[in-house]
């Protein structure tokens, strides 16, 4: 593939993922993350790993889309209504103070990692930088978000940071080891979004039953 | 498929895959008793000696396990054994003491039969790490141990385990993602996963620091490490009472395990980075103990003391890297032993914590006032436990804090005899202070159920267990010394 298209590919994951971490819209955001998935999906096949591409598009894309899309309660197939999609916004607004201010942890692990990995490698490769800017964006916006549902994105993207640096440190000599860390590592990714997603989903229910039950209890008061 | 480099293989897949399938077969069929889960305990402890009789006589033992073009490295010496021995005993335990308090404390509420198989998943995993020889196992196992504890910590389905679970999840994730970075650095610098091959392949520099770096900071988060322990008492507060006590005395230790592992193996000379974690170490035992002596809750005193004693293990990290090989050698034997000791006695210490909530229907340590007169039998399991997480003679507690005492003086590091001092003294308080309350004679009389025999005796059980150790520290000691393992 030419490097015209590579970079273009680069651009549209790391876009992709801005939008998910940045959308206070979670149905939305969660829709980006999704077309994220599919990117980080081409991007293995443009480089040569068909199967990681295979099982990024499943277990990626497909199923912890599915778990988060659970997690908010909304059947595709059924359309959203609107109301949903005003109860499923952050209510929290992102102000350039915090914003900048929780940027430092992101930068700080960011510059010790691009030590280490300039250290290592003679050139660094476009997988390399495009997991780096992952992870810094990851990074921060787990620091950043208070909302369970954006911190679980958050993660998610952090470790496919991870795997591309991963890959594209390895994926040449040892491919096997390689693929034996991510293909864990996917599991673990969707195992936790699953856990995450369900959880959230019940925190949510037992949060609106226990408003009911307060309702309740000041109408029978009153 | 499997190379042999030492004997038997399948004795292994025994005591690995065991503890998940009776998992399985009791998520089934449910036990309403205890005695079918001590019958079918004694398969994987079978399997276990069979692993003794390969070992002991041969010493170290390594397997290698080739899938397709990825291999798997296994390992097994007195280390392992050891440990191996201490999570079959106490899964056991509590998986005995679990029918009774399911029945009588918790009745129908929560997901009782995942209580079963995550419970089995939990023993394999812990299994796994104590057998692995390289990272990627390592990495399994993390993650397998990881997910079925945070699953284990949201059973109860109210909304204070519910959260507390989260942020567990959550930060075991995050502990993860910088542990798989840190083996993804491993991975590219030296292209080997096995800690045999990495031992000798690496070399200091920017590389070797930043990943060791990250591996701490994951697995040090993962166990609770001063300063990032705070996430450990509520998370026990919530939990069932074997849950707790599987998780304080055996979960912590796993990623405590693969810390010092690391260590050893890769940066074996960072005398200086080795005393900060010792540092730590130093400040959790003072800190985790000062909020224990001021918990309100009964579980929070048992949790914070967790945090203390995890405390004592991270000073054997000082005193074993960088240091001359006779203040290693007898570092090492503390250390284990200290973990041994620890782990029975808080995991009986939680079940006989149960007891005296389950029979006063209080969670406060104010709540004991008069308990002294009616269950004598709670308060003995947890005096017993006392004896050994204070560190008094004869318990294995006291063996292990002497041969820690003992290095500590052969290296000259004279802040830990000091934090080994207070930290006696702060562990007495508060363990005297719950006494103290169970020994009000004018309280007003409360309703006291019955505890359940097997609540008593398996709490009973364990505790004598890490008094016992002591007198017998000769033998896990000669198992750590024979069969290879060394420091």
């Amino acid at each position: 593939m030419p490097p015209l298209l590579d970079a273009l590919l680069a651009l549209t994951m790391v876009a992709l993922a801005a939008s998910a971490l940045l959308d206070r819209q979670l149905v939305r955001a969660c829709s980006w993350f999704v077309a994220f998935a599919v990117s980080v999906a081409l991007t293995w096949w443009s480089v040569g790993f068909a199967w990681l591409a295979l099982l990024e598009l499943l277990l990626g894309a497909l199923l912890t889309g599915a778990f988060l899309f659970h997690a908010l309660d909304v059947k595709l197939w059924a359309g959203v209504p609107r109301r949903r999609l005003v109860r499923w916004r952050d209510p929290v607004p992102l102000t350039w103070r915090r914003g900048l201010l929780r940027l430092l942890p992101a930068l700080a692990v960011l510059a010790m990692l691009g030590m280490a990995l300039v250290s290592l490698a003679d050139s660094t490769g476009p997988l390399q930088v495009s997991g780096l800017v992952l992870i810094g964006l990851g990074l921060w916006a787990f620091v950043l978000h208070r909302h369970l549902l954006r911190r679980l994105l958050a993660f998610n993207i952090i470790g496919t940071g991870i795997f591309l640096i991963l890959m594209g440190l390895v994926g040449e000599q040892h491919p096997a080891a390689g693929h034996g860390l991510v293909v864990t590592g996917l599991l673990v990714a969707l195992f936790g979004t699953a856990l995450g997603a369900l959880l959230i989903r019940r925190l949510s229910a037992l949060e609106v039953r226990s408003a009911h039950c307060a309702a309740g209890a000041e109408r029978g008061g009153a | 498929m499997i190379e042999r480099l030492g004997g038997d293989f399948s004795v292994v897949l025994l005591v690995l895959g065991l503890p998940v399938l009776l998992g399985g077969l009791a998520a089934c069929w449910q036990p309403r008793r205890s005695w079918p889960i001590v019958a079918f305990s004694l398969l994987p402890l079978l399997a276990l000696a069979g692993l003794f009789y390969q070992v002991l006589p041969q010493g170290e033992q390594t397997w290698l396990i080739e899938l397709g073009s990825l291999t798997l490295q296994w390992r097994a010496n007195g280390l392992t054994l050891l440990l191996l021995l201490l999570t079959q005993v106490i899964t056991l335990s509590s998986a005995a003491y679990a029918p009774a308090y399911l029945m009588e404390e918790i009745g129908r509420e929560g997901k009782q039969v995942w209580l079963w198989p995550l419970q089995g998943v939990l023993a394999t995993s812990l299994s796994l790490i104590w057998l692995a020889g390289d990272l990627l196992t390592l990495y399994i196992g993390l993650e397998l141990m990881g997910l079925a504890a945070v699953g284990l910590m949201l059973l109860p389905g109210r909304v204070d385990a519910l959260a507390a679970g989260m942020r567990y999840l959550l930060l075991a994730l995050v502990g993860s993602l910088a542990f798989l970075l840190g083996v993804a650095l491993l991975l590219g610098a030296w292209g080997r996963l096995d800690l045999a091959g990495l031992a000798l392949a690496a070399e200091p520099g920017m590389v070797l620091w930043v990943a060791v770096a990250l591996l701490s900071a994951g697995l040090l988060l993962k166990a609770a490490a001063f300063p990032l322990h705070a996430w450990l008492a509520p998370v026990h507060g919530s939990a069932w009472t074997p849950v707790s006590a599987l998780h304080a005395s055996l979960v912590v230790k796993g990623s405590f395990f693969i810390a010092l592992q690391l260590w050893l193996v890769l940066v074996p000379e960072a005398r200086v980075a080795a005393w900060l974690v010792g540092g730590l170490g130093g400040a959790a035992v003072i800190w985790g103990g000062l909020l224990a002596w001021r918990a309100a809750k009964l579980k929070d005193v048992v949790a914070w003391s967790t945090v203390s004693q995890l405390g004592y293990l991270l000073l054997g990290f000082s005193l074993l890297i960088g240091t001359a090989p006779q203040v290693a050698e007898v570092a090492w034997e503390g250390t284990w032993l200290q973990l041994a000791a620890h782990s029975l006695a808080k995991a009986g210490m939680f079940l006989a914590t149960g007891n005296l909530i389950y029979s006063t229907g209080e969670s406060h340590v104010r709540g004991l006032a008069g308990a002294s007169r009616r269950m004598p039998l709670s308060l003995l399991s947890f005096g017993i436990a006392a004896i050994s997480l204070i560190g008094l003679p004869p318990s294995a507690g006291f063996t292990a804090k002497w041969l820690l005492l003992h290095a500590s003086l052969a290296a000259g590091y004279w802040p830990w005899m000091a934090v080994l001092a207070l930290g006696t003294l702060l562990s007495a308080a508060y363990i005297f202070r719950v006494f103290r309350y169970s020994f009000v004679e004018d309280a007003e009389p409360l309703d006291y159920r019955r505890v359940p025999w097997s609540m008593e005796l398996f709490a009973l059980m364990l505790a004598l267990a890490s008094l016992l150790l002591g007198l017998v520290a000769e033998w896990p000691l000669m198992l750590l010394r024979a069969a290879g393992g060394g420091s």
